[in-house]
Order: C-alpha cells, then sequence, then structure tokens
C-alpha cells in the first residue's frame, strides 16, 4: 500500500459530494482519502484526466455454489478464453480462465481492470455460504460481499404461514449473520418452492398455489419489514416474480406496490418489464414500470441490461431455466437446495438479429433512458445474465452516445420494437457525473456503504483515473490507474498489484429464543447438524446495522 | 475437550460422501477410542487416530526444513511437474495445491478423471438434474436405486437421507416413498424395495431408450415396449418428486458402469422434469474429492485434468493423472493427501515422488520426499464437499502432524522463490 499519494489535477467526477468534473487534487494516506498532505508527498499525475470512485457492481454472479456449478458446465468457454497470469504482477500472479462464468482470479483481475473495485454475489445459498467465502477468498482485489437467498427458505415461510413475523425477522437476522451475509434476497418469492413442487406458474402476487398463507406479498412484505427493522445497510434485495415472461409488468408493479413506502430493492427491472403476453406478441412496458419508479422514492433499481453476444443465465429462479432450456434445447443445469432455495443455469447467447433479444435490450436502455433519477436506477446487466460484466464499458457508450445508440437501435430485428420509446426517438445522453452516479454514488448510497463510492476524507481510497476518449466504451475498458484501499493496483493500464481484499457482511443482532425453535427444525429437517451451519467468524469486523431509524 | 482427553461433537466424517456431521468423538490420552454415530465405514476412517509426523529424504529422516527446500528443487528442476490433489485433505490444501501447479506451470488433477470422468463429460454436454441430500430427504416420493444398494459403500445414507427418515413433506419417511431396486446384472438394489426390476448389463442403456421413448408416448425403436421400461415409466410418472441414485463411485468392487450411463440417466431426469419434478444423484466416495473438483473449477474454470505447461489452465480430459504418470509425461509428481486404494491410485512410474499428507513417510511405493501431515477432519479442520456439492466445517478432534495447508503454503514460497532466482 502507498502510505501517502497526491492524485494531481485530474477531472474529479464525486457526485456524493457535489463535485462535478472540478480540477482539483485527491491525497491519501493509509488507505484512505484525506483532506490534505503535506508537499513532499508522492505525486500521480493526473492532468487532463478524469477521476472517480472505485466501480461498484451492486449486483452480478461471481462466487456461489451455483456459479461454480456453472463453472464447471462451461469448459468450451473456457478453453476458447484462456487467461495467462498478468506479466507485470507483483506478488503472486495467477492464470486462470474467462467466458461468460471466468475463474477466481481472472474474475478479480478483469474487475479491478475495469476499474471496479467493489462486487456483491447477488444469490447465495445459506447451505452454501462456506463455497462462496472459499471462492471469495482466491477472489483478490475487489471487496466482496453476497445477498443471503430467503424467499423460499421453508422455514421462513412457516414462520409467515404462522403468523410469526418476528421471528421470522429474528430468523432473518440469525441468518444473515450465520452465513456472513450483506443483504437478503428474494428471488421469485414462492415460486421456487412451489417450482420444487411441480407447480410452474405463479399468477401473481396473491397465489397461495397450496401453500398455507403463503403468497409472494406475505414474504416480500415480512422480509422488507425485517430488513429495515434491522436498520440493514441494503433493504431487501428483490427479483420478483415471472420473470423473462411477456406480461410479467403487472406482476412487477404489484410487487411494487405491495411495499408502497417501504424501502426495497427491485433488481434487474429489465427482465421484469415486458407488456404483451396472453396471446399478444412481446411488447416493452419499460415506459409504465419507470414512470412508477421515478416517482416512489422510497424504492431503489439495478437495470439488468441485455447486452449482444454469449451470456449464461444463472440463477436460483429453477423454474425459470426449466423453461428457457424446453424453449431453446440448450444444455441444462438445475439443483434444487436444501429447503432453500433453487439452482438453474442455461448458457445463452443474445443475438441482435432475435425479436425477443432485441426488445429486451430496448426495454434495459428506456429504463435508463426514461429514469429521472439515477441515484436510485444504477447500472447492472446481472452478469452474468444479461451480458458479462466486461460489457460494461460498451453499455455505457450506449448511456453517453446517442449517435451510436440511434445506429446501433437500425440493425437489431426491428419486429417487436414498433411504438417502443426507444424507437420513436430519446435524445438523452448520460453525462460522465451520471455514469459515476449509476456506477459508483448511487450503488454506494443504496448499500449504504458509507466509505465507498464518493472521495470525500475518510472513504476508502478506491479511485479509478481514465483518459479521455471520445469513445466511451474505449475509455471505460481501459482505466489509466486503478487504486484499490490506496494500493496501485493497476499502472498505465498494467494490471500491477493485487492485494487481498475485504469481506462485507453484517450481523444483525436477534432475540435468541428463536434458535431453540430453529435447532429442533433442524433436527426434523437439516442434513446438516445445526452447530455446524453458521460460518466461521470473518476476518473482516461486519459492517454496523442499526445506524437508521 | 481437553489437549488429550474429552468428547468433540458435531465432527464431520469423511469415511464417505455421506459426510455425515454428527460424529461425537471421544478422545483419551491423545487416541480416538470412540466415533460415536459413526458407521463402520467411518470408525475405521476415524480409527485410532494415530499418524506419524516424520519428514523423510529418500528414506532416512530428515527436517522439515530440509524436505521443502528438496522438494523445491526438485520441482522447479523438472521438466514438467504434475500435482496430484489425493484425498482427505481440506479445500484450504487443495486450493494452495493448485497454486503451485500454477506457478510450474505443471498438471494438476484429482481422483475423480479416474473415477468419473465420464459423467464429469456427460455434464459438460448436457447439464445436470441435481437435489441435494436435503432436498430428497424431505421431498422425494419416489427413489430409485439404480443397481447399487447403498448400505454397503454409503452406510448411513439410507437413515440419514433417504428413504427412512421422515421429511417435511414426505410426514412418514419410508412409508411415504416408493422404493425402486433397478438390479443391473450382479449390482442389486437395495433388499427392502418396494419394486424390483432386473436389466442385464449389457442392455441397460437399451432400458433407458426405451424408458425414455415411453415416457415420451413412443413405443421403442422396433416397435415393441420393453416392459420394465413400461413399468418403470408408470412408477415414475405417479411420483411427484422422483430421485435415481446411483453409485458413481463403485469402487473395485462393483463391475464398471457403462460408460453412457450418466448421460444417459442425465437425458432421462431432464425428460422427465417435462412432467414431474425429478433429480439424478450420483454417489460419491469420501475424503473431499468434491472439493478438488470445486476448487479446481474456480481456480481454473474446469473441474479435473488441468495442465498449465503453456502459462494457462488447458483442459486435458485424456490425459489424467495415472496416464501422465504411466506414460512418463511428467518427471516429477507432488502428491498432496492420501493415496486412494482403487482407481485413482497413481502407477510407480519413474517421475521423482514427492507425497505431502498423512502417512506419507509410509506410502508405497516409497516416495523420494515425505512429509506426513494431519488428516483433514482429525487433525486439521477447514472446508470440504460432500457428495452432492454442499460445503461442511471440518473439525480437529486431535492435535497431529503439520497442517497440510501450512506446509503445502510453505512448499508453494519456497517454488515461487526459486522460480523468481532461476528467471
Amino acid at each position: 500500500m502507498t502510505d501517502r499519494l497526491r492524485i494531481v489535477g485530474g477531472a474529479v467526477y464525486d457526485p456524493a459530494n457535489d463535485v462535478d468534473g472540478d480540477v482539483r487534487d485527491i491525497c491519501i494516506q493509509d488507505g484512505r482519502i484525506v483532506a490534505s498532505l503535506n508537499d513532499d508527498a508522492p505525486r500521480l499525475d493526473a492532468r487532463g484526466m478524469v477521476v472517480m470512485p472505485g466501480g461498484i457492481d451492486i449486483h452480478a454472479h461471481v462466487a456461489s455454489s451455483s456459479v461454480n456449478h456453472g463453472r464447471r458446465l462451461l469448459s468450451d468457454e473456457h478453453t476458447a478464453d484462456p487467461a495467462p497470469a498478468p506479466p507485470q504482477l507483483d506478488g503472486e500472479p495467477r492464470s486462470g480462465t474467462g467466458g461468460t462464468i471466468p475463474s477466481t482470479f481472472t474474475t478479480a483481475y478483469r474487475y479491478a481492470g475495469l476499474g471496479y473495485t467493489t462486487v456483491f454475489d447477488a444469490a447465495v445459498a445459506a447451505a452454501s455460504a462456506r463455497d462462496t467465502h472459499a471462492q471469495f477468498d482466491d477472489t483478490p482485489i475487489i471487496d466482496a460481499g453476497f445477498y443471503v437467498l430467503m424467499g423460499n427458505d421453508a422455514y421462513l415461510l412457516q414462520q409467515i404461514a404462522a403468523g410469526e413475523r418476528d421471528r421470522a425477522r429474528d430468523y432473518a437476522a440469525w441468518l444473515l449473520g450465520a452465513s456472513g451475509a450483506y443483504a437478503i434476497k428474494i428471488v421469485n418469492p414462492a415460486g421456487v418452492e412451489m417450482w420444487k413442487r411441480n407447480v410452474r406458474t405463479v399468477n401473481g402476487i396473491d397465489d397461495t398455489a397450496g401453500f398455507a398463507n403463503v403468497a409472494p406479498r406475505a414474504i416480500m412484505e415480512t422480509l422488507a419489514d425485517a430488513a429495515n427493522a434491522l436498520a440493514l445497510p441494503h433493504p431487501v434485495h428483490i427479483h420478483c416474480n415471472n420473470l423473462g415472461v411477456a406480461g410479467n409488468v403487472a406482476t412487477t408493479l404489484d410487487s411494487m406496490r405491495a411495499l408502497s413506502g417501504r424501502r426495497a430493492h427491485f433488481t434487474h427491472l429489465q427482465f421484469h418489464s415486458y407488456a404483451g403476453g396472453n396471446g399478444k406478441p412481446w411488447m416493452s412496458g419499460a415506459k409504465e414500470l419507470i414512470a412508477y419508479v421515478n416517482t416512489h422514492s422510497e424504492m431503489t433499481a439495478d437495470v439488468g441490461q441485455v447486452m449482444f453476444g454469449p451470456a449464461t443465465t444463472v440463477t436460483a429462479d429453477g423454474a425459470v431455466e426449466y423453461l428457457l432450456h424446453a424453449s431453446s434445447g440448450r444444455r441444462w443445469v438445475n439443483v434444487d437446495t436444501e429447503l432453500e432455495t433453487g439452482c438453474g443455469i442455461v448458457p445463452y447467447e443474445y443475438r441482435d438479429s432475435a425479436a425477443v433479444a432485441a426488445l429486451q435490450w430496448v426495454v434495459g436502455l428506456e429504463l435508463f433512458l426514461l429514469s429521472t433519477d439515477p441515484w436510485r436506477v444504477v447500472l447492472s446487466t446481472d452478469h452474468p445474465n444479461g451480458g458479462t460484466f466486461t460489457s460494461y464499458p460498451e453499455l455505457i457508450r450506449l448511456l453517453m452516445d446517442r449517435a451510436y445508440r440511434d445506429d446501433r437501435l437500425k440493425s437489431v430485428n426491428q419486429k417487436l420494437l414498433a411504438n417502443t420509446a426507444l424507437a420513436d426517438g430519446i435524445t438523452r445522453e448520460y453525462s460522465l457525473r451520471e455514469i459515476a452516479i449509476i456506477t459508483r454514488a448511487g450503488p454506494a448510497r443504496q448499500l449504504g456503504l458509507t466509505n465507498k463510492g464518493h472521495l470525500g476524507a475518510g472513504a476508502d481510497a478506491d479511485i479509478t483515473i481514465y483518459a479521455r476518449d471520445a469513445n466511451a466504451a474505449t475509455m471505460f475498458s481501459t482505466p489509466r490507474y486503478v487504486l484499490k484501499g490506496g494500493t496501485l493496483v493497476v499502472e498505465e493500464g498494467q494490471l500491477r498489484r493485487t492485494p487481498a481484499a475485504h469481506r462485507l457482511h453484517v450481523r444483525p443482532p436477534f432475540d435468541d429464543v428463536m434458535t431453540h425453535d430453529l435447532a429442533r427444525w433442524f433436527e426434523r429437517y437439516g442434513t446438516v447438524d445445526f452447530a455446524n451451519f453458521p460460518t466461521a467468524p470473518l476476518r473482516d469486523a461486519p459492517v454496523p446495522t442499526g445506524a437508521r431509524g | 475437550m481437553s489437549e488429550t482427553s474429552g468428547v468433540m461433537e458435531h465432527v464431520t466424517c469423511l469415511g464417505c460422501g455421506c459426510a455425515c456431521d454428527d460424529i461425537a468423538v471421544a478422545v483419551r490420552d491423545g487416541y480416538i477410542v470412540e466415533a460415536r454415530h459413526a458407521c463402520p465405514l467411518g470408525a475405521a476412517w476415524f480409527g485410532d487416530g494415530r499418524v506419524p509426523a516424520e519428514a523423510r529424504m529418500d528414506g532416512a529422516p530428515c527436517t522439515m526444513d530440509a524436505a521443502l527446500d528438496a522438494a523445491a528443487a526438485t520441482l522447479t528442476s523438472a521438466r514438467r511437474a504434475l500435482v496430484y490433489l489425493a484425498l482427505d485433505i481440506s479445500c484450504e490444501t487443495q486450493r494452495a495445491a493448485v497454486a503451485i501447479a500454477d506457478v510450474l506451470q505443471g498438471c494438476v488433477d484429482g481422483v475423480s478423471s479416474s473415477t468419473v470422468a465420464g459423467g464429469i463429460l456427460a455434464a459438460q454436454r448436457r447439464g445436470r438434474v441435481g437435489a441435494t441430500l436435503g432436498e430428497i430427504r424431505n421431498r422425494a416420493d419416489c427413489i430409485v436405486f439404480w443397481g447399487t444398494d447403498p448400505a454397503t459403500r454409503y452406510p448411513r445414507y439410507t437413515s440419514r437421507y433417504a428413504p427412512d427418515p421422515a421429511g417435511l413433506f414426505v410426514p412418514n419417511g419410508r412409508r411415504g416413498r416408493v422404493v425402486v431396486a433397478v438390479d443391473i446384472g450382479a449390482s442389486r438394489g437395495p433388499a427392502d424395495a418396494d419394486t424390483r426390476l432386473a436389466i442385464a448389463a449389457d442392455v441397460e442403456l437399451d432400458v433407458i431408450a426405451a424408458l425414455r421413448a415411453t415416457l415420451a408416448g413412443h413405443s421403442a425403436a422396433g416397435g415393441a415396449r420393453d416392459p420394465r421400461a413400461a413399468e418403470l415409466a408408470r412408477v415414475l410418472a405417479a411420483a411427484h418428486y422422483a430421485v435415481i441414485v446411483y453409485d458413481a463411485e463403485p469402487g473395485a468392487a462393483q463391475p464398471a458402469s457403462p460408460l453412457g450411463r450418466s448421460e444417459a440417466l442425465t437425458a432421462l431426469g431432464q425428460q422427465l422434469n417435462a412432467t414431474i419434478r425429478a433429480a439424478i444423484t450420483p454417489l460419491r466416495g469420501g475424503g473431499n474429492r468434491l472439493g478438488a473438483e470445486a476448487v479446481l473449477a474456480w481456480q481454473t474454470g474446469f473441474p479435473m485434468t488441468v495442465d498449465f505447461s503453456r502459462g494457462y489452465p488447458r483442459y486435458r480430459p485424456d490425459d489424467n493423472a495415472p496416464d501422465l504418470v504411466r506414460s512418463g509425461a511428467v518427471d516429477a509428481v507432488l502428491v498432496i493427501g492420501a493415496a486412494p486404494a482403487g482407481d485413482g491410485a497413481l502407477p510407480a512410474g519413474d517421475a521423482r515422488r514427492i507425497v505431502i499428507g498423512p502417512r506419507a513417510s509410509s506410502a508405497l511405493p516409497a516416495p523420494h520426499i515425505a512429509i506426513d501431515t494431519g488428516v483433514a477432519g482429525i487433525h486439521e479442520s477447514g472446508l470440504a464437499f460432500r457428495m452432492d456439492d454442499i460445503p461442511l466445517a471440518l473439525r480437529a478432534p486431535l492435535p497431529g502432524p503439520p497442517v497440510a495447508a501450512d506446509v503445502v503454503r510453505s512448499l508453494g514460497a519456497r517454488v515461487r522463490a526459486q522460480r523468481t532466482a532461476h528467471a
């Protein structure tokens, strides 16, 4: 780590501190940003360059048991994309492979190479939390955390059915701490459990489909309230019912209305913003959905953009993947997991010549371009589901460069694009400040990361420095310098150092009485001893909870 | 418990892939005197916990430092080195071992390439239809034991997972499930099955094909319906959640399964999921072999047979570790862990051999360099994977020889230092 460093003369984009391209120095001491340094401190010349906080990915799949099932599946992709150890790297450089699900070290190197310094894995089964921690241990540089899957957890559903909402909250708190997670995740509430019971369709958020009193609405309400009562840094993170189905925008809006007035995060909106269906062709529902989001300041979202090219769909939403397998004939992994969740994987490719893929691409862009609050609607591709994280620079170019976007739009399948807002013409171009918000400051605020996503005194010295380029994709794919916790990890575009990363997790308090009931549950239905379920204490201290009223 | 006497509860056993984690290990005067709840396989795996703690070079005792220096010199001067992830090591040790193969630009492999390579390749072509043991226990109302009776090689499978225990959706346990034994040649299913079918070994894949055709509503090729397929199709179609269990690592005691079994069953499982819920679940052996697959996959992108000779991982499923040793393609072998007894045992070969692991000093053939470590799960804590890829904590009821992960990391540091010095 550089003890002291002054980054001199860059145009600083630090939206959280209302700095919008002002030329100023950034001072670093002992891994954090400080207000000033003596003149004798070493200097890094950033004149003519753009200085931003390190990127923060609020929703990606990089280190779960499901991701590793994907790695085991994708030997062909890995063969096609070898990743030798970075040649100039100090320390212990590691080789690996890429493709849509790169090996762990390669994942870290490529994220850092894009100027990203913090990543969250969005879907981890508590039963497999140890697997995720071990994969993170082999993912250097980028600070990481994960969201633990609860929306189909059988114990939790039973508490909700019994009206035991306090116990449900205590269980959620226990599970967060026991697994070393950062936030509560819901995937297709009740729908994954229904899939395991061979009920394949969730007819809206009040469909109990044979459950005693447990409809998606109750699950979302209970866990949103739990996260807020526990004052978690990030609210409940929701993947709605009916992902990828024409007409699903109605379900998505119902879900948002159900939590109206509550803090909640709705993820990969693009996959949930389709109109049409019921015999009618697919249509964009983005305009209607984003209008709701724009007027509800209590909620946050990420887009889940689809990018043309190879992808791998990997999700806890097993039912969706069966449909994709059945309709595409592609290889398919399904792993039903321990009364907690599911896992489904289908490798995929979004072709611009395909009507639905083109519509998905348009829907995502509409969500970005019609959003009025970049702080609340941030960038994601649901890596590797909508496209890989290495496509973020291209996505940024689509947002910043109208001429390029309009040109690209002309070359995609037009069949389903009539009457879409994008086809009608959207002139908006994102500014660098707005890009800094949707890739840094916004995710940090949504995640409650007070030391990240900004460049004020006290912040972690996670900093990315770009050389300006008329082509935003070029600019954002090749940062000149990246600092992580004050360590210069990228120099002159070369990965040079791989410091160990920190784990971001919470350990909220709970009423211990719940654990007596839970221990009986484990005895009755578990396959792992209750005493063995919690992960060992993590080296990094938990992120505080309870800061919010 | 004190260092030398007491009882440690909730200990995980790696005697087979069941990885039962409810073992109470009683220790007296530094030895294991009882492994409560353990099956005979588990009791044998724990034993009395006595392991040697030596370092040896060319048969003679030496210091750990001398052994590590010599090992690093052997590996860095080798034309081509093989790192072999054997048994009874934690994922922490496996992670450090793969790193050595990477820096050496050597090869690395685990036991699975010798036992389940066909299944791994089939899963890469087609995918898999899986369920963890907890889902089988709590949901499966129909369990087909495909040419296997878990009682012999996975003794507690039946009582811990299925079909015996009650589950959330199977409150009556065994009585709430239909158990089907499919006898394939001499490989018989459980004696107390509700339904029994016999298939000659040489027509197994034909019967699976006929079963698929019957389920799809077609008659089998040639027009005649196979009565066994028709019966099995009827039972499966009536299930809510059907699980087919087969032994992916039957060992030397059983005839080897046909190469296409795993793929044919996976295709069947994928087809079954059009109408019912179904899973195809292999039984796997012990010693954390699934951990080797997982670690290799996340560090390299491939679950077995990785070759770093070009400076990045390449997948070489036709060149597994025993082949590399037998053919003389490698001139130094670093074995990490306890050698498997049957499949996956390395032939003698001409390569210089370094063994770091439990009982390394008594390994056969005698290694050129041997460093004894503890057994993961007896003397070392850490991470291991169950047969269904669920990660489990290992506890260490006994203190022991040097910890394998520490020894391997120390070797890795020396290898890197020597590589740098040569560069």
